[in-house]
């Protein structure tokens, strides 16, 4: 029923998000530690939290002028617009504030918990923070989740600087609105239910790992 | 977590210091409750995450800075929609493969006007479209070059099985229109009109200003803004008309979806209903590129393989598309016609 292209495509789809997701944090989550040490964020927060919710064709198309042929990008020599090194891109920007605003949360709560009373028994800054991402880690890994699931089901960026092309940038989302320019209604739908059981077995898998090796 | 736990999870490390030796008792007892070391297996597995990260990030980087294969000419082709939503283009990309295996066509399927955006910008090689007036305009700004016309079909007039206004048995898409106008004005029935300045959107309004009608502001007059999939699915469920292209058609109402509507018009001498497919290189492409993509287009317009002739046959009891092939005096003097108006 499922045919190999698709499998191919589900795989795509999770090899792009993931990367995506793993680079994202790696700026996201640094951000919103260093966020939770100063004092006055109110504005950034307050523009963070609204950027949560950016049409992802907007960032598709700003990315693809920045990428084109035309862009400014061009004379350096990189080449990026119709890969999937594009739609990383764009996805790890794309989730780069819901990491930030729901990652700070969680990190801001441990700050005012425990920071000043470990500081106050004498540990110093690194271990202050080792002790912030541990008690912290359950709320982090929901953020990442979070991030992973908006980047597998957003369809703006993969359309435009992917460009949907058989074998290569298809992921999940532009095979599913192919599905349904093309009318194979029925291909849409099966790749719609494995997105979302991909979501939930994930979302499940990572709950469960913080159960076992969790701290609480 | 308890802060006891807390303050014995550090206090293997501040033990070094010298301020707590003096509270040493009492932290004796916290480590009895909760005190654990990193073990040396822990401390390998953190710097083995710490490696795993970096090694990530450094392939993640370099792909990102190299992700081209050497060895493969990638040829974009922006298209659109309607060739490559039939699946024709993937028959066409099937029959090229076993001729140039060496070359990789990836298709990007827009509507014409964004095609033809995205080929001025660099960012594809070769052009397909169905739209006389905006190819004739990027022609002049010498933004495409290399032109030839492929292929045809007909745009067909589809309406609820019902007829409301009475359209079957007309002999040219003028009088079709203008009837649905006076059953659209009289609330017999309604128009789906696609919206997107596509070539079908476009040929519609054509079709209206030389009727001198404006249907623009009426209640009957449904402007989606979609592509022709989805106007198909709104004509069926408002009970409505629309200009289609057959193939989209024909896929739909195989599939079921569209059991409210007939094909009502379609007529293969009415020029207003034909339907030109043309290939233009971009100005911009260069290098291997240009050489496989004027390859490609020499290739389409032959139809080597039949590939066009054929394709839809199986399927549908019809071809979808015909090849132009030692047609072309005659559509490209239909294709001027278009593009002029």
């Amino acid at each position: 029923m499922i045919s190999d292209e698709t499998i191919a495509t589900i795989l795509r789809s999770i090899y792009v998000s993931g990367t995506a997701t793993l680079l994202a944090s790696v700026w996201s989550l640094p951000t919103s530690y260093v966020l939770t040490l100063k004092r006055r964020v109110g504005v950034v927060e307050a523009v963070i939290e609204s950027l949560v919710g950016i049409p992802t064709v907007l960032l598709g198309l700003l990315l693809y002028i920045l990428l084109s042929s035309s862009g400014p990008l061009a004379p350096l020599g990189i080449k990026l617009l119709y890969t999937p090194q594009a739609i990383i891109l764009g996805e790890s920007i794309l989730v780069t504030p819901l990491m930030i605003s729901t990652s700070y949360r969680v990190l801001k709560n441990s700050v005012v918990m425990y920071s000043e009373l470990a500081l106050s028994l004498g540990a110093s800054k690194t271990q202050v923070m080792t002790l912030v991402i541990r008690e912290s880690l359950p709320g982090v890994v929901a953020s990442i989740i979070m991030s992973f699931s908006r980047a597998l089901g957003e369809l703006g960026i993969a359309m435009m600087v992917g460009g949907n092309i058989s074998g290569y940038t298809r992921v999940m989302t532009t095979a599913i609105a192919l599905g349904v320019v093309r009318g194979e209604f029925e291909e849409a739908i099966v790749l719609g239910l494995v997105l979302m059981a991909i979501m939930v077995v994930i979302s499940v898998t990572l709950k469960l790992i913080n159960k076992v090796y969790g701290i609480d | 977590m308890s802060p006891r736990r807390l303050a014995g999870s550090h206090y293997g490390e501040w033990t070094r210091g010298d301020r707590w030796e003096v509270d040493g008792g009492e932290l004796e007892s916290m480590k009895m409750n909760s005190y654990e070391p990193l073990s040396t297996e822990k401390r390998l597995l953190h710097r083995l995450v710490l490696v795993a990260s970096v090694v990530i990030l450094l392939v993640v980087a370099y792909y990102l800075l190299f992700p081209l294969n050497q060895y493969v000419v990638r040829l974009k082709v922006a298209t659109t929609t309607s060739l490559y939503a039939t699946g024709l283009l993937e028959a066409i990309a099937e029959a090229f493969r076993k001729e140039y295996p060496n070359v990789r066509l990836e298709f990007i399927a827009v509507g014409s006007g964004a095609a033809l955006r995205i080929a001025e910008r660099g960012d594809a090689c070769v052009v397909l479209i169905h739209e006389p007036y905006l190819e004739h305009q990027y022609l002049m700004k010498g933004v495409i070059g290399g032109g030839r016309v492929f292929g045809y079909n007909y745009f067909v007039v589809v309406g609820p099985k019902n007829d409301p206004a009475y359209i079957s048995g007309v002999d040219n898409v003028l009088e079709v229109f203008r009837r649905v106008y006076v059953a659209g004005e009289s609330g017999r029935t309604y128009f789906v009109s696609r919206g997107d300045n596509s070539g079908t959107h476009l040929r519609e309004l054509m079709i209206w200003s030389l009727l001198g009608l404006n249907p623009g502001n009426t209640s009957w007059y449904r402007s989606c803004g979609c592509g022709m999939g989805d106007a198909l699915l709104i004509a069926n469920e408002l009970g409505a008309y629309t200009l289609s292209d057959l193939g989209t058609y024909l896929k739909f109402k195989k599939g079921g979806k569209l059991q409210n509507l007939e094909l009502l018009y379609v007529n293969t001498d009415d020029n207003l209903t034909i339907n030109i497919y043309s290939a233009y290189i971009a100005s911009r492409c260069s290098g291997d590129e240009r050489r496989y993509g004027e390859l490609l287009i020499n290739f389409i317009s032959k139809d080597e393989g039949g590939v066009i002739r054929d394709y839809g046959v199986k399927e549908f009891g019809q071809p979808l598309f015909y090849p132009v092939l030692e047609n072309k005096s005659k559509f490209l003097s239909i294709w001027e016609w278009f593009a002029y108006r």
